[in-house]
């Protein structure tokens, strides 16, 4: 069963407050967080989380198009490394 | 032609598929049958492939004729072979785009010259681009966004990064 729309979405409150304070200070920094359960909502858009993996903090960019999903959607926690072949890297 | 230092391993045979002669090739290229863009394909042990003709798909692998490979015999031998393709047959990237075997090894310097490390892998979660640098002396990595603000400046000419990590990071 999805979660009831009158509660809105689900933040660990330590990440908005941790949120509003970088945006707020105009920092450049990553903001360490451990809530992989928390919702990226609009606000966050354009800061960079350090998402926990059970190991280490996993830098997430938040984009538009991430709004609505969880934080831990975007850090794994098993990581695969292949082969770099002709895969490539853009810088955004 | 001879075979060179500056090659780039794109897949591998992984025995034959059939008894034509065909044979399984799993490719690691991000589009897999771009594989047969790359030719000539050459082994560690010298052996060159000039033509590759993906004609299938089968489990985990693709299907392909490989030119010097005829029989099921010759390819279930060839079975585990690494396949290498030259660097310079990789097309061109605009700005702000890079290989990964480019980024991987350089060393990434902070703004003011100090080695912070070099590349180990370039990782990608679905958030950006990160670089995976290993520190001198240290046995665990960081993790660095490949942003603009984070790596302003990546000289592959001179062969280093230049990073401007966030507080705290390194």
């Amino acid at each position: 069963m999805s979660r009831s729309v009158w509660k809105g979405p689900f933040v660990d409150a330590y990440v908005l407050k941790k949120a509003e304070s970088s945006k707020s200070g105009g920092r450049n920094d990553v903001i360490k967080i451990w809530s992989r359960r928390s919702t990226i909502l609009p606000q966050f858009v354009g800061l960079t989380f350090g998402v926990y993996n059970g190991k280490k903090h996993v830098p997430v960019n938040v984009t538009e198009e991430m709004i609505g999903q969880k934080f831990g959607e975007y850090s794994p926690t098993r990581t695969y490394y292949g082969h770099a072949a002709d895969k490539k890297a853009k810088r955004k | 032609m001879t075979v060179s230092d500056n090659r780039i391993i794109v897949g591998s045979l992984a025995g034959a598929f059939g008894v034509k002669g065909e044979v399984r090739l799993k490719s690691f290229c991000a589009k897999p049958e771009d594989i047969a863009l790359y030719t000539p394909l050459t082994t560690d042990d010298g052996r060159i492939f000039r033509v590759v003709v993906i004609i299938g798909q089968a489990a985990g692998a693709l299907v392909a004729r490989i030119e010097g490979i005829d029989t099921k015999e010759e390819a279930d031998a060839m079975r585990g072979v690494s396949l290498y393709a030259e660097r310079a047959r990789l097309p061109h990237l605009p700005d702000d785009e890079y290989y990964h075997a480019d980024l991987i090894g350089l060393p990434v310097l902070d703004t003011g010259g100090r080695e912070l490390g070099h590349v180990r892998a370039v990782l990608n979660h679905g958030a950006g681009d990160i670089l995976e640098v290993l520190a001198p002396d240290a046995s665990d990595t960081v993790l660095l966004p490949f942003t603009l603000a984070a790596v302003p400046t990546v000289d592959l000419s001179a062969g280093r990064i230049i990073a401007d990590p966030p507080e705290g990071l390194f």
